[in-house]
């Protein structure tokens, strides 16, 4: 039974990746959870400097979902490569790092330390927070500036450079390509959705930030249809992130053509969540009469009177 | 290391209201558990959300591997909790978070509850045992607030209810039955307090006016409890610091040293002052 795959020519031990934000920088979970089972795990958003994030609340809970205005809170990209990464390394597990900046050069900036940082798998690079008054979403809500912090990013490391995609946009083909032009190696669709919660008691938002990013299972559809949408629009892998829980919504977006998965709010209600899905995909291969997870990659059999956008050339 | 395994509930005791004392099965917690820290629980093994929700562990049997919490079925999450079967199963991550220091030689602990924040004090009293003194205040708006009042009589530490309409106990909030006691110029002592927000900020103030240690555990909305979503930050200020950080009140609280946490009211004015990024 093989559960390993391939994104941006690094080999993972299988498609499960924990999602930036949702698993502090991984040593919180030593002595809780192996983090050698993980197929890779993507840390919290790194800047260059220091970051308080927002003002609490930062969480507020809705159907099915978190919605979340936590802000970019971090240690800053040198205290994570001088304390953090040494203690990530000793795991067999794929180390990927998310990077922010409030302009182009400041993420070009953060990849040029992780070049030099030993042990780091790839970038995703953080188009797409909507939680930060600069940077963030505004680079991943306009294809040109999309455009212009991945081509930046790429000339400043050797390293698999993944974008994570905004679904905060009309049609996200075009971002995946914009992507895909300015050399991304893979992508990662999608960050949280753009929500609002209200106190009616006090008529005034339910988070201190105002807005909040929406995750969790109340957003996996859209989320499967955003990857599947790119996936076809372009030849780099897709990594499919948005309310994954268990091994079948896992399956959902591999089956849609992506090449593995991020679990993201799920971390928070299940530690040992890995092994489970992990368990469930080898007994869905096997139900399924298949030794290979790769082999269910986008195998979606769509109707073809169904709309559907068109495949990359 | 705290474990995050399925819990079945093995007791279950319901007391006037929505006040209910479960005892579930859980090694990990059962075993190292120090007063003050608590646990990530919720009905049922479902990796779906909603979350989990912290509570404090209010006793341990470690023979028995259990653990007791004292809760309210306030909202969702502790409603599903408290209405649990027997053998039913929750998801539990614990134990969390850093314990009630003890107080120092000689000091007699004044531990300070509001409402359902009485439950550490139980097994903070079971730990101070013959040692140092204790006493607790505790407080609610009405008797029917003060669920626990009868359950410290076997370990012997004198409890003095207080309530904001009288019916029993001191009448008053539980603070000015402290601050009564203090007026009272008792020997040296060391401030404890768990309950609602404005509760603990009058006991941090108290301790500030009265030169006295203190600790409080606070309670903000907590996503994962070890420290990585961040949800649960808290404005402290350590001696040696020159502006406040926000700390996860799961990973380096709950229990926190009341003279490092910026207060609301506090917070407006140096939000103000702070920079957007912190200097590198």
């Amino acid at each position: 039974m093989n559960l390993s795959v391939e994104i941006a020519g690094l080999r993972l031990k299988n498609p499960l990746i924990a999602a930036s934000g949702t698993f502090g920088y991984g040593v919180e979970y030593e002595g809780i959870l192996d983090l050698s089972r993980l197929g890779g795990l993507v840390s919290k958003g790194l800047y260059l400097e220091p970051r308080d994030g927002c003002p609490p609340p930062r969480i507020v809970e809705t159907p099915s979902g978190l919605l979340n205005a936590i802000g970019l809170q971090g240690v800053g990209v040198r205290a994570f490569v001088r304390d953090v990464l040494p203690r990530l390394l000793v795991h067999d597990t794929a180390i990927f790092v998310n990077v922010c900046g409030d302009t182009v050069e400041e993420y070009a900036e953060v990849a040029r330390i992780l070049e030099d940082a030993p042990g780091v798998a790839g970038l995703e690079i953080n188009i797409s927070c909507p939680n930060v008054k600069k940077g963030g979403m505004a680079f991943g809500g306009d294809p040109r500036m999309t455009h212009e912090v991945v081509a930046a990013v790429r000339k400043a490391t050797l390293r698999p450079v993944i974008p994570k995609l905004s679904p905060n946009v009309a049609d996200i083909t075009v971002f995946a390509r914009a992507a895909a032009e300015a050399g991304a190696d893979a992508l990662s669709c999608i960050n949280t959705l753009l929500g609002l919660a209200i106190d009616v008691e006090t008529a005034r938002p339910a988070l201190a930030f105002g807005t909040g990013g929406l995750s969790g299972p109340a957003i996996r559809p859209l989320a499967v249809r955003m990857a599947w949408q790119a996936a076809r629009a372009v030849k780099i892998p897709v990594i499919g992130v948005g309310g994954i829980a268990s091994a079948r919504d896992a399956l959902e977006f591999l089956i849609a053509g992506c090449r593995a998965v991020q679990v993201g709010t799920a971390n928070f209600v299940n530690v040992g969540i890995y092994d489970r899905i992990l368990a469930d995909l080898g007994h869905y291969l096997e139900r399924h009469g298949r030794t290979d997870i790769n082999e269910v990659v986008a195998t979606l059999s769509y109707p073809d009177s169904a709309p559907a956008p068109p495949r990359s050339e | 290391m705290p474990a995050d395994e399925p819990a079945p509930l093995l007791a279950r005791e319901p007391l006037e209201g929505a006040y209910v004392l479960l005892t579930f099965r859980h090694a990990e917690t059962a075993r190292a558990a120090r007063a003050g820290q608590f646990v990530m629980i919720k009905a049922g093994t479902s990796p779906e959300l909603p979350l989990r929700r912290p509570f404090s562990v209010m006793s341990v049997d470690r023979a028995r591997q259990t653990f007791t919490l004292f809760l309210k079925a306030v909202g969702p999450g502790s409603r599903a909790l408290a209405g649990l079967r027997v053998g039913e199963v929750a998801q539990c991550l614990g134990p969390l978070g850093r314990s009630f220091p003890p107080p120092g030689a000689g000091e007699e602990a004044l531990l300070v509850a509001g409402g359902y924040g009485i439950a550490p004090f139980r097994l903070f009293c079971e730990e101070l045992g013959t040692g140092p003194r204790a006493r607790v205040f505790y407080g609610g708006r009405t008797g029917h607030d003060l669920q626990l009042r009868d359950r410290f009589a076997d370990l012997k530490v004198p409890l003095l209810p207080a309530t904001e309409d009288g019916s029993v106990g001191h009448r008053g909030r539980v603070t000015s039955a402290l601050e009564a006691y203090l007026d009272g110029r008792p020997g040296p002592v060391r401030l404890y307090a768990c309950g609602p927000p404005a509760m603990l900020q009058a006991v941090a103030s108290l301790a500030g006016e009265r030169g006295l240690e203190a600790s409080v555990s606070l309670d903000p909305w907590m996503g994962c409890g070890l420290g990585t979503c961040l949800s649960c930050v808290v404005w402290t200020q350590e001696r040696e610091e020159p502006r406040p950080h926000y700390r996860c009140a799961c990973t380096e609280g709950p229990v926190f040293d009341a003279k490092t946490v910026v207060w609301p009211g506090e917070v407006t004015s140096l939000a103000r002052r702070r920079p957007e990024r912190s200097p590198a």
